[in-house]
């Protein structure tokens, strides 16, 4: 059985009975619930040689996981999740039922956005140039009491590859305290990371409650418009794919 | 919603759901069975499934995987 995601009943599976009606999975196979107390499995029975791991297949997979979460809090399991029988099912179930409902609280009624910054580090650098080149005379003065050797070249170069990381972290860092600031009367989780390539310089998530959508996208409107030097790519809503804090074990 | 805000072109949208299946969500430990092409059933331990669909190709075409993996 592959199974596409684990979800919190709320007290009403006819919901989810009645939704699953007609809904296809991988490979066309029909989509029905394993029930266990307050939460339930969606799945679809699939024939393990069929099981490829093939982009269509992983797009038919998240595709069924979206349409769930626009009805239902969910945990959305990683591609390639099976498990054999309906038995083993309830079993996993059982015997990960608080940390199940934990993540299922700790992700209700909530979306995930994602946010990726890109920028063309020349440029942006080239507008921080004048402190560059302000700190450039001072260290060059300074290494040529020191230094007369090929040596003082090679470390003149390093010293100013080495300003120019800390000068664009240093802007990263004014953008993300920016975003952070404007988005923190929304409540919501944040993650950030770094310089993740020369050209990506921020790649943020974020989940929020589901009604304050529209506010993190006013909020990042109003961020692109602020730096208009940056290309501000968010995406979502998503599942909480982000978020979700568990192993289950069989 | 603004849709000059959020991104839905098709290829940014397929790409971000692509790494959330196949790189997050919930992890379900023990081995799981994957059949590729020309090879009729593998059996691979849960962390292959951290890979991309570019190292199962990698996989199929029977080139060596990354030892990261």
């Amino acid at each position: 059985m592959m199974i596409y995601s684990i979800i919190s009943l709320n007290k009403n599976p006819e919901k989810l009975k009645a939704y699953l009606q007609g809904m296809k999975g991988i490979l066309n196979t029909d989509l029905y619930a394993v029930f266990y107390n307050e939460i339930a499995v969606v799945v679809s029975d699939l024939k393990r040689a069929n099981l490829v791991s093939d982009s269509v297949n992983a797009l038919a997979y998240g595709d069924v996981i979206e349409k769930l979460a626009k009805q239902f809090t969910l945990l959305p399991m990683r591609f390639g999740s099976v498990l054999e029988s309906r038995e083993l099912i309830i079993s996993m179930l059982e015997k990960n039922y608080y940390g199940i409902i934990n993540n299922l609280q700790k992700v209700d009624n909530k979306f995930e956005f994602g946010l990726k910054v890109f920028c063309d580090t020349e440029k942006v650098l080239a507008e921080l140039k004048i402190k560059l080149e302000s700190d450039d005379k001072t260290e060059t003065k300074s290494l040529k009491e020191t230094q007369n050797s090929v040596y003082r070249d090679w470390v003149e170069k390093k010293l100013k590859e080495h300003r120019r990381e800390e000068q664009l972290l240093s802007y990263v860092n004014t953008i993300i305290e920016d975003i952070t600031n404007n988005l923190e009367k929304l409540d919501s989780v944040s993650k950030f990371k770094k310089m993740v390539t020369e050209t990506t310089i921020i790649d943020a998530l974020f989940l929020l409650d589901k009604p304050k959508k529209e506010d993190l996208v006013q909020t990042i409107g109003d961020m692109k418009i602020k730096y208009p030097g940056l290309n501000f790519v968010l995406t979502g809503p998503w599942s909480p794919y982000n978020f979700v804090d568990i192993t289950i074990k069989e | 919603m603004n849709h000059n805000v959020v991104d839905q072109s098709k290829d940014i949208t397929i790409l971000e759901l692509l790494d959330r299946v196949l790189n997050k969500g919930v992890i379900l430990t023990g081995d799981i069975v994957i059949s590729v092409a020309d090879i009729d059933l593998v059996y691979l331990g849960v962390k292959l499934m951290l890979c991309s669909v570019e190292t199962m190709e990698q996989l199929k075409l029977g080139k060596s995987v990354p030892e990261k993996l």
